[in-house]
C-alpha cells in the first residue's frame, strides 16, 4: 500500500490495540484499586474468556457466535470470583509480596490448566475469513470494528456504573480507604465481589475480542498482562479514565514505535515504557492508599 | 544411575541459582523476579566466550563479571523502587533482556540457540562424563553454600536482615540501607551468573526459550518454599522441587501422556506457591525469629 | 511441606524404577525423538505413520537378519531444549545407536553436536537447513539442503517476471538458510531485494510484519514460511486487504496450511523438492499407507521418513548394529540407491546428492504441481 496508507493503517491498528489494552487494564486498575495489590492473574482472566468462549463453540455445546459470549463472560465472572474466594480473601490482610507471589501461582496455574485442556497450539474460532472493508485507503475487519465499537460501549457501561450508581460509589469508597470504608458501613463485601465480577468480565470482552482479531493461545495472557500494568501505571493506580488512556498510549506507542524499529521489539515497547515510568516517578508509591 | 547422577547435577546447579535469589529475597527483602535474566547472562557470555575458542576460565570469569555488573548497573536506578514495584520493574528487565537475545541474532543466534558447548576444561582436565560434571557443579555449590552462609552469617548478613524488616530504623542506626541494598543484589547477581554459566556447559545448548518467567518461578518457588531467609532453605527446596520435575521427565509414558506431562507439573508448581502463600508462607526451614508473612 | 515432598520423591522413585533399562537382545532398536505434542506436532505425527509403515513391512519381511525392528519413540514437545533432553534420554537410557531426529532444522541442529559428541549415528529426513550435518560425521540426511532451492525460487521469481521482491522469513536456522541461498542466487539473477523482514515462529499476529512487506504494494513477496504460521500470514494478510503473489519454499506445502487459511491461501505458489509420483515405487508406498491407515494423504516429508527406515535398515544389515558400523555403511547402503522419493546417494557431506525441483501452487483449495 502508499507511503500515507501505511502510515494511518499503522496508527489505526494503534488504535485498535489501545481499546483492547484499554479494556485489559480497566480490569486490572479497578482490583488494584479496590483491593490494592496487583492481580497478576489478570492475563489468565483474559485468555479464559477468550477459551470459555471456545468452548462454548465448540463440541458438545456448539453454540454460534452470539449465543455462546453471554455463557463464556458468565463463567469467566465465577473465576474471577473463585479466585478471590479461594486464594485472595484468606491472605487479604497480608504483606504486598505475598499477594503478588500468589497471584503469580494462580497464574501459572491456569496458564498450563488451559495448555492441559486444548494444548499449547494456536487455535481459531473457525470463523470465515473475510475480506475487510475498505475506508478512505484504510482496511479494516469486522472484528476489528467490533473492538471499537464494544470498547466504547464497555467504556459507557462503566462510567454509568462507577458514576451514577450506589454500588460504583462504594466501590469508590473502597478505593480511597478500605479500613474506612468498613467502618463506614458500606457493604464492603458486595463491592468487592462487584468488583471482581466487572474485572473479570471485561478481562474476558477484552480477551474475546483479541481472539477473535488474532486467534487463541495459552500465552496471550502473560504478555498482555504486563501492557495493562504498564498502561495502569500511566493512568494511576485505580483511576478507570487514567487506565483507558494508557491503554491508548501503549497500543498507539507499540505500532508507531515498529516504524523505528525491528517488528521483533514490539512488545518491549510496552516494557519500556513501563520500566521508565516506574523509574522516573517513584513518587507514584508516596501517592498511595495510606492501607 | 545416570539419571541419579544428573538429577544431582541439576540439583546442584538450582541451589545455587536458589541461595543467590535468596540473599535478595530472604535477607533482603527485595523480590527480584527477573533474576533469570543474570542466569542467562552468565549463560550465555561463557557459550559465547568457550565457542569462539577462549578457555572455560575466561568464559566462568566473563560471565561472573558480566552479571555482576549488570546487577549493579540495573540496580542503581531499580532500588529506587518499592516493594512490587520494584518486584514488576525486575521483571520487566528480565523479559527486555530475553528479547533482546531473542532478536539480536548476530550475537546470540536468536532463537536458534547456541548448539555444541564445549565441556569445561579446567587444569587440564575435560568434565565431560556425567560423574566428572557431578564433582564440577557439587564442587561450585559447596563453595557458593560456604561463601553465601558465610556473608549472611556474618555482621553484614544481619545488617541485610535488618534493613529488611525494618529500613527506617537500620537508617537511624547508622547503615546506608541504599548501600547494603546493592551490595546484595550485586552478590546474588554474581552467584546466579554461576549457576548459569553451570548451566550451559551442562545442557550443551541455549536459547532464549530457556530463560523465560518459568524459569523465575521455579526459582521463586525453591526458594520461598525451601524457606526463605535461612541458608538450608533453598537447598531443601532445590532437593525437592527439582527431583519432582526432573524425575517426571524420565518416566515411561505413552506419548497421549507426555503432552500432558508439562502442564500438569507446571500447574502443580502454581498450586505449590498459592497453598504456600496462604497457609505457610515462610516455606518448610521456618526463619528464626522471622514474621509470618513476609 | 516435607511430607509432600516425601511423598512426591518416593512416587517418582517407583515410577522411574518400574521404567525398562537394558534393550531386549532380540529386537534392532532405533530412537526417533519427534514432535508428538506441542506446535509443530503435526509434523511428528506424520512421520511417525510412515515410519511405523515401512518397519511393519520389512518386518513381515523378516526383519533385519531375523530380528525385528522397534522404534523408540520419544516426544520433544515442538521446543528445542526438549528436542536435546529426549536425544539424550534416548543415548543414555536406551543406548540406541541411532535416532531419527527432530524436524525442524533448528531443533536439529540443537541435538547433533550431542549425538556426534556421544558418536551416535543421527539422520534427519526433512531438514532442509544449509550446514544441517556439519557438526561431524554420524550426522546425515536423506533430505536435500536448500542450498540446491535457493537458485530454484530465484528462478520462479525472474522467470515470472518479479525482478523486486521484499523477503520475509521464519527467524531460525531454516529460513535464514533459504533466504540467503535464494538472496544470492536472485542478486546473480538480477533480481533486487527491497526488504528483509524476520519474525519469530509460534505468533498469532503477524500484521505488522505484513504491513511493512506490503509496503509499495509489491506484486510479489517472498514469505519463507510453515505451516501454522503461514496459515495465520495469509489469513491476516487477506483480511487486511493485501493483494500479491505469494512465494514460498517447501515447508508450507501440506494440506494442513490450506485448510486452515482457507481461501486465503489461494494462488499461492512455492518451490519443492520434487518426486515423481507417478514412479511404481511410490504408487506402491501411496497405496501401502492407504491400506494401513484409511487415506492416501501422505503426510508432509513423510515418504522421506519412509525412504529413511528402508536406507537405515540396510546400513544395520551391511555394517552391524553399531552406530560406527551404521555410520560407516550408510553412504554405500544409500548409494544408488531409488526410494520412493528418489535416489538417496550422499554427496560428501551426507546430504542427497540428487534432487529435483519442482513448483506447487494452491488451486481450488488443493495443493497441486504448477503448470505455466
Amino acid at each position: 500500500m502508499d507511503s500515507i496508507s501505511y502510515y494511518l493503517q499503522t496508527v489505526l491498528n494503534g488504535i485498535l490495540a489501545g481499546c483492547i489494552y484499554a479494556l485489559f487494564a480497566m480490569g486490572l486498575t479497578l482490583i488494584y484499586g479496590v483491593l490494592n495489590f496487583v492481580n497478576f492473574a489478570h492475563g489468565e482472566l483474559i485468555m479464559w474468556g477468550a477459551y470459555f468462549l471456545f468452548l462454548f463453540m465448540g463440541e458438545p455445546f456448539g453454540l454460534p457466535l452470539y449465543a455462546a459470549i453471554l455463557p463464556a463472560l458468565a463463567l469467566t465472572g465465577c473465576l474471577g470470583l473463585a479466585m478471590d474466594y479461594s486464594v485472595f480473601r484468606p491472605i487479604r490482610r497480608a504483606n504486598r509480596l505475598t499477594l503478588l507471589i500468589a497471584a503469580m501461582g494462580l497464574s501459572v496455574f491456569l496458564r498450563n490448566a488451559a495448555q492441559f485442556f486444548w494444548g499449547a497450539e494456536v487455535r481459531t474460532y473457525g470463523l470465515e475469513v473475510t475480506a475487510g472493508m475498505r475506508f478512505f485507503g484504510l482496511t479494516i475487519t469486522a472484528p476489528q470494528l467490533a473492538i471499537i465499537a464494544v470498547t466504547l460501549l464497555c467504556v459507557a457501561a462503566v462510567y454509568l456504573l462507577f458514576f451514577k450508581s450506589r454500588l460504583g460509589k462504594s466501590m469508590r469508597a473502597l478505593s480511597d480507604n478500605l479500613d474506612l470504608a468498613r467502618i463506614s458501613g458500606i457493604d464492603t463485601k458486595r463491592a468487592i465481589l462487584a468488583a471482581w465480577v466487572i474485572s473479570a468480565v471485561l478481562a474476558a470482552v477484552g480477551g474475546i475480542l483479541l481472539a477473535l482479531d488474532t486467534n487463541l493461545s495459552p500465552e496471550m495472557g502473560v504478555i498482555n498482562l504486563i501492557k495493562a500494568f504498564a498502561a495502569t501505571l500511566i493512568g494511576g493506580v485505580g483511576n478507570l479514565w487514567g487506565a483507558l488512556l494508557g491503554g491508548m498510549l501503549i497500543g498507539l506507542a507499540e505500532n508507531l514505535g515498529v516504524l523505528f524499529i525491528s517488528p521483533g521489539y514490539k512488545d518491549a515497547v510496552a516494557f519500556v515504557i513501563m520500566v521508565i515510568i516506574l523509574l522516573a516517578r517513584p513518587y507514584v508509591i508516596i501517592g498511595e492508599r495510606s492501607d | 544411575m545416570d539419571l541419579l547422577l544428573h538429577l544431582a547435577i541439576v540439583i546442584a546447579i538450582y541451589a545455587i541459582f536458589a541461595l543467590s535469589l535468596n540473599v535478595e529475597v530472604g535477607y533482603t527483602g527485595l523480590f527480584n523476579f527477573g533474576h533469570v535474566a543474570f542466569f542467562a547472562i552468565g549463560a550465555y557470555t561463557s557459550a559465547l566466550l568457550t565457542l569462539a575458542g577462549f578457555p572455560f576460565t575466561i568464559g566462568l570469569l566473563a560471565g561472573l563479571v558480566l552479571a555482576g555488573l549488570c546487577g549493579y548497573l540495573l540496580s542503581i536506578p531499580a532500588l529506587k523502587l518499592q516493594g512490587d514495584y520494584f518486584g514488576i520493574a525486575t521483571l520487566g528487565f528480565g523479559e527486555i533482556l530475553r528479547m533482546v537475545v531473542n532478536n539480536e541474532v548476530w550475537l546470540t543466534k536468536g532463537p536458534m540457540g547456541l548448539p555444541g558447548i564445549p565441556r569445561p576444561d579446567l587444569f587440564g582436565v575435560v568434565f565431560d562424563t556425567l560423574p566428572a560434571y557431578l564433582a564440577l557443579s557439587g564442587g561450585f555449590a559447596l563453595v557458593t553454600f560456604a561463601i553465601l552462609a558465610f556473608v549472611v552469617l556474618s555482621p553484614f548478613g544481619r545488617a541485610l536482615k535488618a534493613v529488611r524488616d525494618d529500613e527506617t530504623a537500620a537508617e537511624i542506626l547508622g547503615k546506608n540501607a541504599f548501600r547494603f541494598k546493592i551490595k546484595s543484589f550485586v552478590i546474588g547477581s554474581v552467584f546466579a551468573g554461576l549457576a548459569g554459566v553451570l548451566w550451559a556447559h551442562y545442557t550443551t545448548f541455549i536459547g532464549p526459550g530457556d530463560f523465560t518467567l518459568t524459569e523465575t518461578i521455579l526459582v521463586l518457588l525453591i526458594v520461598v518454599m525451601g524457606g526463605k531467609g535461612t541458608f538450608l532453605g533453598p537447598v531443601v527446596g532445590a532437593v525437592a522441587l527439582i527431583f519432582f520435575q526432573e524425575s517426571v521427565r524420565f518416566l515411561r509414558l505413552p506419548p497421549e501422556w507426555t503432552r500432558l506431562l508439562g502442564p500438569l507439573q507446571q500447574m502443580v508448581f502454581g498450586l505449590l506457591l498459592v497453598v504456600l502463600m496462604v497457609f505457610r508462607p515462610e516455606g518448610i526451614i521456618r526463619e528464626k525469629g522471622g514474621r509470618r508473612g513476609d | 511441606m516435607k511430607k509432600l515432598a516425601l511423598l512426591v520423591a518416593v512416587i517418582a522413585l517407583v515410577a522411574f524404577a518400574a521404567a525398562p533399562s537394558a534393550r531386549a537382545a532380540d529386537t534392532i532398536k532405533i530412537g526417533a525423538a519427534f514432535a508428538l505434542s506441542g506446535s509443530i506436532a503435526v509434523y511428528g505425527e506424520g512421520f511417525k505413520k510412515c515410519i511405523d509403515l515401512a518397519v511393519e513391512e520389512i518386518n513381515a519381511k523378516g526383519g533385519i537378519k531375523g530380528k525385528k525392528i522397534e522404534i523408540v519413540y520419544e516426544d520433544n514437545k515442538s521446543n528445542p531444549k526438549d528436542c536435546v533432553t529426549a536425544v539424550r534420554k534416548l543415548i543414555t537410557v536406551d543406548k540406541v545407536p541411532v535416532i531419527f531426529g527432530p524436524a525442524g532444522s533448528s531443533n536439529f541442529m540443537a541435538t547433533a553436536p550431542v549425538a556426534q559428541e556421544n558418536k551416535v549415528v543421527l539422520i534427519s529426513a526433512q531438514g532442509a537447513a544449509v550446514g544441517l550435518t556439519k557438526a561431524g560425521d554420524y550426522i546425515f540426511r536423506v533430505f536435500p539442503s536448500d542450498t540446491l532451492q535457493g537458485p530454484h525460487l530465484a528462478k520462479l521469481a525472474m522467470s515470472k517476471g518479479y525482478k523486486k521482491v521484499p523477503v520475509m522469513y521464519v527467524n531460525n536456522d531454516w529460513g535464514l538458510g533459504l533466504k540467503n541461498a535464494f538472496v544470492d542466487a536472485y542478486k546473480k539473477m538480477g533480481g533486487t531485494v527491497t526488504d528483509i523482514i524476520a519474525y519469530d515462529e509460534k505468533k498469532t499476529d503477524y500484521r505488522t510484519e505484513l504491513l511493512r512487506a506490503s509496503k509499495g504494494n509489491p506484486p510479489a513477496i517472498v514469505n519463507l514460511t510453515y505451516i501454522n504460521e503461514g496459515a495465520v500470514q495469509f489469513k491476516q494478510a487477506f483480511e487486511m486487504g493485501i493483494k500479491t503473489q505469494w512465494l514460498c519454499g517447501s515447508a508450507a506445502r501440506a494440506p494442513k496450511m490450506v485448510e486452515l487459511a482457507g481461501k486465503a491461501a489461494e494462488g499461492v505458489i512455492g518451490t519443492y523438492p520434487s518426486v515423481p509420483q507417478n514412479t511404481k515405487a511410490y504408487q506402491a508406498f501411496k497405496e501401502a499407507y492407504k491400506k494401513k491407515y484409511g487415506d492416501d494423504k501422505i503426510p508432509i516429508f513423510g515418504d522421506y521418513n519412509y525412504d529413511m527406515v528402508y536406507v537405515t535398515a540396510r546400513a544395520i544389515e551391511k555394517g552391524g548394529y553399531t552406530a560406527d558400523g551404521i555410520r560407516k555403511a550408510l553412504p554405500q547402503a544409500a548409494k544408488g540407491y531409488k526410494g520412493v522419493t528418489g535416489d538417496k546417494t550422499f554427496d560428501n557431506e551426507r546430504s542427497p546428492k540428487f534432487a529435483e525441483y519442482g513448483i506447487w501452487v494452491v488451486k481450488d483449495g488443493k495443493i497441486e504441481d504448477y503448470k505455466k
